[in-house]
């Protein structure tokens, strides 16, 4: 695969942005949107994390691309004369600059850190996905991105809009086939749900070894609408994903549930956000990590239920397996109340080595101890497995995680 | 080969602390042997040793069965030599369900050294129909198939699942740790009959019964009753012999060990 890339970070201009996005032909407010996201990407300073490690990340000389040659769509049935539109937001900003304009940049900040602005200046890949309304799609959408070039960057830009009463699985995947040198993804997603909506949401990441994921993801989500999203994290050498379910409509619930597996001297963190804001909005997230080798992950999440909400129920499950001594997870949950109105909110949180009881247990019926802990592990992620709708897709993500075991 | 479990001198310690001081017993093969003690007597000890839990230390002595000390082997070996425990509180095994769990413990026992798993592995149609007599023998929902192990089951649930277990994997020597506890009487019934019916299937196969009660023998009935008392056997007999301790107690054998 061939892409169009920019020229080295380092020697981008926002001139240079200016000047490829008319080009393109984009609309002006674009244009601007992108030469001010530039001037705040070149100007901010990294941003620090302590829990993930930015020591060894050299973005200055990456190639960005600057076309859509690592966007994959696919869908098993047409859905076009159902209304919807699923191509690339590249395309569609062509033919649907209005709606873009509205929501684009409108559920996450390009400001808050320097690589979400790198996102709104240069992106090329991503996928623009719109459910007209009280339509029902029934089979899932699937975004794939690759990295096409080694050493290379993009920046997917993502825009889900699910009107009034709309339902859609959409599948974002980031994928590489084998390991390259060091490479950058800061993919962002915005999804917008209107009352009614139900979305269901994968995120899957198997970069190779040498990549750094650095993005975002958002859902706000209407009147009596649901979401059920489940994210699997394996690859990268550093993932660093900010993700946030806002539930604004009344009545809003997000069923919210992940599968990281680190291993070798992958330093993954997923640092899950979720608003209450509605009245009677209800949360269960269920998140799952599994160490290994020298590995490190963190769970940074914070629940917030907002003064205005009324009746909140809210229950978050974290747990952690640890398959060997040096690896290592941490977990930072938060839960900020600011009403007295709350129906129940609950956490439980678990973290240990691979239960000696149960690998007694499976001793004792025949099962070698090798073998025990595939099931345990395997079993541990089913719940996050089961969520994933695609049988194909599930059956390989079963797969990876078997051999990383 | 030998297929009696033969125990010699057994002394285990738990913690550092010494629960068996010294047991010696030998279950015959196609006999139904029982052990009853009080609680505290190291009964469970015994059970756990015998299957090689990693927490019980043994200080001293022997337990030798088909040829081999099985005390040397791990867990996984002894079951695969053909022992097999049911558990007196089986563990739960998240998100691992029932049928694909029964399936990896035969496929590991029908496993060849140097072929190929896929080759040695049960065929589908076989295990499916197996499962499914067996369940129904036992009176369990076939829905428990899909079920994850003993995750949110009763008391009498999990036991059932303990014997559906032991019938699938048809052991020659199975240790029952207290599998009457905590029944009422028609999930007793059924957990007895599925021991019997294996029983009578497999006659030559040995059972050691762990039981603080005699009310379980009245449905598994023992050929031989040995008493285990502070970590030693200190009588043992017929099938009388539970009756008598039913009738006068564990006292009066105290009494008589520590007069003796």
């Amino acid at each position: 695969m061939t892409m169009k890339t920019f020229p080295p970070l380092a020697e981008i201009s926002d001139a240079l942005v200016i000047e490829r996005s008319r080009a393109a032909g984009e609309p002006e407010w674009l244009t601007e949107q992108r030469a001010d996201a530039w001037r705040f990407f070149a100007s901010a300073e990294p941003p620090y994390w302590r829990r993930t490690d930015l020591s060894k990340f050299k973005p200055e000389q990456v190639l960005a691309a600057a076309d859509t040659a690592a966007t994959s769509l696919y869908q098993e049935e047409d859905v076009t004369d159902q209304g919807v539109v699923f191509t690339t937001l590249a395309q569609a900003i062509h033919s649907h600059g209005d709606l873009i304009r509205r929501y684009l940049g409108a559920a996450i900040d390009s400001k808050r850190h320097k690589f979400l602005a790198l996102n709104a200046a240069l992106w090329q890949d991503g996928v623009f996905l719109y459910v007209p309304k009280h339509v029902n799609v029934e089979l899932p959408l699937t975004a794939m991105f690759s990295m096409p070039i080694p050493g290379g960057a993009i920046a997917p830009r993502n825009l889900i809009i699910l009107d009034d009463g709309a339902s859609v699985t959409f599948v974002e995947e980031y994928h590489s086939v084998a390991a390259s040198d060091q490479a950058f993804a800061a993919p962002v997603t915005e999804m917008f749900l209107g009352n009614d909506a139900t979305l269901r949401f994968v995120a899957v990441q198997t970069w190779g070894e040498d990549v750094y994921h650095i993005g975002a993801q958002k859902v706000r989500v209407g009147r009596g609408a649901s979401v059920e999203w489940a994210a699997v994290n394996l690859g990268a050498r550093v993932q660093h994903i900010e993700a946030e379910t806002a539930l604004e409509g009344d009545g809003s619930r997000v069923e919210w549930v992940a599968a990281t597996f680190a291993a070798d001297h992958q330093n993954l963190l997923t640092a899950p956000w979720l608003r209450h804001i509605g009245a009677k909005t209800e949360a269960h997230m269920d998140f799952k990590t599994v160490v290994k080798d020298q590995s490190y992950t963190t769970f940074d999440g914070m629940i917030k239920i907002e003064h205005q909400s009324r009746a909140t129920v809210s229950r978050l499950e974290e747990h952690a397996l640890h398959l060997s001594p040096k690896a290592r997870s941490d977990s930072i949950p938060g839960l900020m109340i600011d009403t007295n109105d709350v129906a129940r909110a609950g956490h439980a949180s678990t973290s240990g080595e691979v239960d000696e009881e149960q690998l007694f247990y499976m001793r004792s019926r025949g099962i070698p101890r090798d073998e025990a802990i595939h099931l345990i592990v395997m079993g541990f992620f089913e719940p996050v497995l089961d969520r994933i709708p695609n049988d194909a897709l599930r059956q390989r993500m079963a797969e990876m995680i078997e051999a990383k075991i | 080969m030998n297929s009696d479990l033969v125990i010699k001198d057994l002394h285990v310690s738990v913690e550092e602390k010494e629960i068996l001081k010294g047991v010696n017993l030998t279950v015959k093969a196609g006999t139904i042997h029982a052990i009853m003690g009080p609680n505290g007597s190291g009964k469970s000890t015994l059970a756990y040793t015998l299957m090689g839990h990693p927490g019980y230390i043994v200080t001293g002595g022997e337990a030798w069965y088909r040829g081999q000390n099985i005390l040397e082997l791990e867990p996984d070996e002894r079951s695969k030599l053909g022992l097999f425990l049911a558990f007196q509180y089986p563990v739960a095994i998240p998100g691992v369900t029932v049928a694909n769990f029964l399936r990896a413990a035969i496929n590991a026992h029908r496993a060849e050294e140097g072929k190929d798993p896929k080759e040695t592995a049960i065929p589908m149609a076989q295990f499916r129909k197996q499962l499914r007599e067996q369940m129904t023998a036992l009176g369990i929902d076939e829905s428990f198939a899909r079920r994850y192990l003993n995750e949110g089951f009763s008391g009498g649930e999990k036991k059932r699942i303990e014997i559906l277990q032991m019938a699938m994997l048809e052991p020659s020597m199975a240790i029952m740790d207290e599998t009457d506890s905590g029944l009422d009487i028609d999930a007793l019934k059924i957990v007895a009959q599925g021991v019997n019916t294996l029983y009578e299937r497999h006659p030559e196969m040995g059972v050691l019964v762990i039981t603080h009660y005699q009310r379980l023998l009245n449905y598994i009935k023992p050929h031989f009753v040995s008493v285990l008392m502070d970590g030693r056997i200190v009588r043992e007999g017929g099938p009388e012999l539970a009756l008598e301790l039913e009738e006068k107690g564990y006292d009066f054998l105290r009494e008589e060990v520590a007069s003796a």
